[in-house]
């Protein structure tokens, strides 16, 4: 299965037909574009076959007599030097960011600020436990919401949808991407207004309006990690008589597990520094609340924005614990991936075969 | 078969997982002593009192939360700083137990019908936190200036543009003045501050400042726009040459202007601010628990800060819920109190009620009116 690529019927016959035996491409590898490159090339040159596959491929004149080999060699190192400046461009201002982050937060990060609520504080002192467990708590009830409903639509999408329903639902999907938070916290507050009266606030509120923003995150990864499973192994799945809810549910989803965890790990970071919906419909508290259906749930990012925006006459505390409920909240997105990368190596298919082997 | 089963069990466990966090999700749901509907029993309070409105309240109600919930450990308090006019609002709908606004509901709203009082029940309306409003400036090397209501109307319409205009040197004979470009700083959203400030112009320098006095800023007005009391406060540091208006409290840092009373000048002081309320008379023509300051800003005794906030607490004479009813006046109960105001002028810088002989009796009755 591994040893040979998946290329469509016309290539693979045509480098068949060019090939004399299998043997004479020993170069033959999995990836498709190669095997393309093949083909095209010896189809343009009429070399012989095992020569378009030697490595360096100095036969080629249309490759070596238009372009002397120092220009290909400074074209090539200045493609390198372009291509690293670029990453350390995007690296710099993320180093600088981490940075102020975790010099500034420093002042606060001690074991009270992870241990008390702002319950009872005035000025300095006090800490951000109840905006930590409201974090964990409404991301797992968006989870709860959004990764059902999301990993339904991805494989409606991708075993089921065919023609103007799945292309409609494709088209909405991709529009959702693109709704700012604020109108998703306005929606919620306005429905959940009309249902349970005036200045409702609850972290399930909170939790609604985020799922609105990680549902369609979660549909188009999961969409692509679906995508990504081979169809031979449901055609071999079909072939053996399986039926086709077994062979989603015992084929297609097991071998797609790592990918989809990182599509649900896309979802969550897309949420879990969203402040202005949980402003509007989860509100502010000093105190820790355990309950998500009713009454106001702090969370970090509307904690940070609360103790920016709003404070006393000893303003450093305030801008000390903001800090340091920032650091936090990167803490979390970090510990977030790692789990998903262990979650990933856990459950990939190679993963119980090597653990098995050895 | 074996390699099928692993795979079971492991989907197993990753659905399971999930379910084990969605059941801890509905598990909490059960918790009964949340909500304001658990309501009071002899003598203990207990629940959950929310409201909001004015941010200029914020760090005042920051010391009565921690305050009263210290004396009432089954009490949860909660104010959303969302801005006076939707704090009326949702007081009005129903949707807070009470709220703080700079600019109380008109002598008519008042008499009209509130979602969260019982049908038939009267408005309360308290003055809880009295505060200076600084104008403050950066200007490199100075740290104070005198200024009058005209040069600040002027300055603020843009009429004066310079630093070192005969109009501002005039008031400050021996400062050194640059010849910075003047970058006036106002509130980008509607905001009691900004309705006191021109207010302020309105009644002493009615000529130079043609504007109403409102909570949004006259939009013909150039100027750098700042949200919050934090933008304009961060605004004003960072330009060279920015002047802006600011609840005192987060002054600190930037140099203030002294305002021109009668013939000398008076820096803010909570004290000063105090009197310019204390010398005001009650706004006429409301009922007798809905006690509204109209403040005099033409005051002329020297001791008189007359740019000074006054933000109100409302409640409901009969609530609709009891026991929000019962927690409300707890809390009011407070906020009025000696230790709730004291609590207050150290650390929002306001100037307490208390002090005042002839407006704390009257808050005191209004809130004994609650039932």
């Amino acid at each position: 299965m591994s040893t040979q690529a998946p290329a469509p019927d016309q290539m693979s016959l045509s480098t068949s037909a060019l090939l004399p035996t299998p043997a004479a491409a020993p170069d033959q590898t999995s990836a498709p574009a190669f095997a393309f490159a093949q083909v095209a090339m010896s189809a343009s040159s009429h070399v012989p076959a095992h020569a378009a596959a030697s490595p360096g491929g100095r036969v080629f004149p249309a490759l070596t007599g238009a372009r002397p080999a120092w220009r290909r060699r400074f074209a090539n190192r200045f493609a390198a030097i372009v291509a690293a400046a670029g990453c350390l461009a995007a690296l710099i201002p993320l180093g600088f960011l981490l940075a102020a982050v975790v010099s500034r937060g420093a002042a606060r990060f001690d074991l009270a600020f992870i241990t008390q609520t702002m319950r009872g504080v005035i000025g300095a002192g006090g800490g951000a436990l109840h905006a930590i467990v409201g974090t964990v708590f409404i991301t797992a009830a968006t989870i709860c919401f959004s990764v059902p409903l999301g990993l339904a639509a991805a494989i409606y999408l991708v075993e089921y949808g065919r023609g103007k329903l799945a292309r409609t639902v494709t088209f909405l999907v991709d529009v959702m991407t693109g709704i700012p938070s604020i109108v998703a916290g306005l929606f919620a507050y306005a429905l959940l207004s009309l249902l349970l009266g005036p200045g409702v606030r609850s972290g399930l509120a909170g939790a609604l309006a985020l799922s609105l923003l990680m549902t369609p995150v979660v549909i188009r990864a999961s969409e692509e990690m679906l995508r990504l499973v081979p169809d031979d192994l449901r055609e071999a799945a079909c072939a053996l008589g399986v039926g086709k809810h077994r062979v989603i549910t015992q084929v297609i989803l097991p071998t797609a597990l790592s990918g989809l965890v990182s599509a649900v790990m896309l979802g969550v970071a897309r949420i879990v520094g969203e402040t202005a919906p949980l402003l509007l419909v989860a509100g502010f508290t000093d105190s820790m609340n355990l309950n998500l259906a009713d009454g106001r749930m702090a969370t970090l990012p509307v904690y940070i924005y609360s103790q920016w925006q709003n404070k006393g006459l000893d303003a450093a505390a305030y801008d000390n614990r903001a800090w340091t409920a920032a650091l936090l909240l990167i803490g979390f997105v970090l510990i977030l991936n790692l789990l998903a990368r262990l979650a990933g190596r856990l459950f990939a298919p190679g993963a119980k075969r090597h653990a098995r082997a050895s | 078969m074996k390699h099928a089963s692993i795979v079971k069990i492991k989907l197993i466990f990753s659905f399971a997982t999930v379910f084990a966090v969605a059941a801890g999700c509905s598990a909490v749901e059960d918790n009964p002593d949340e909500g304001v509907s658990s309501g009071a029993s002899a003598g203990t309070l207990s629940g959950v009192l929310a409201g909001g409105g004015a941010s200029s309240q914020t760090a005042a109600q920051e010391a009565w939360r921690a305050g009263f919930q210290a004396a009432n450990l089954d009490v949860t308090v909660d104010y959303d700083p969302t801005g006076s006019g939707t704090g009326r609002t949702n007081f009005a709908d129903g949707g807070y137990a009470f709220a703080g606004t700079d600019a109380p509901f008109t002598a008519a709203e008042a008499a009209g019908s509130f979602a969260t009082c019982a049908s038939g029940s009267g408005l309360v309306e308290i003055p809880a936190y009295i505060s200076p409003i600084a104008v403050a400036f950066n200007l490199d090397g100075v740290d104070s200036l005198r200024l009058d209501a005209v040069v600040i109307a002027d300055i603020f319409a843009g009429r004066l543009t310079s630093w070192n205009d005969p109009a501002i040197a005039a008031l400050n004979p021996g400062a050194n003045l640059p010849d910075t470009a003047i970058t006036p700083v106002h509130r980008s959203d509607k905001s009691g501050t900004t309705e006191n400030f021109t207010d302020y112009l309105v009644q002493t320098a009615p000529t130079a400042w043609t504007f109403a006095a409102a909570e949004a800023w006259p939009a013909e007005l150039k100027g750098e726009a700042a949200e919050k009391t934090q933008g304009v406060r961060q605004t004003i540091a960072a330009t060279a040459g920015a002047i802006g208006y600011l609840d005192a409290s987060q002054a600190s840092g930037l140099g203030t202007a002294e305002l021109k009373v009668g013939d000398g000048y008076v820096a803010y002081s909570p004290e000063a601010a105090a009197a310019a309320v204390g010398k005001s008379s009650l706004e006429a023509g409301r009922a007798a628990f809905d006690v509204v300051v109209d403040i005099d800003r033409t005051l002329s005794d020297g001791d008189v800060y007359p740019l000074v906030l006054v933000s109100y607490l409302v409640a409901c004479e009969r609530y609709a819920d009891p026991a929000a009813g019962s927690l409300a006046k707890a809390y009011l109960e407070y906020v009025i109190s000696a230790e709730g105001q004291q609590a207050a002028a150290e650390h929002a810088g306001s100037a307490p009620i208390t002090a005042d002989p002839a407006l704390a009796p009257k808050a005191a009755a209004a809130v004994a009116a609650i039932a």
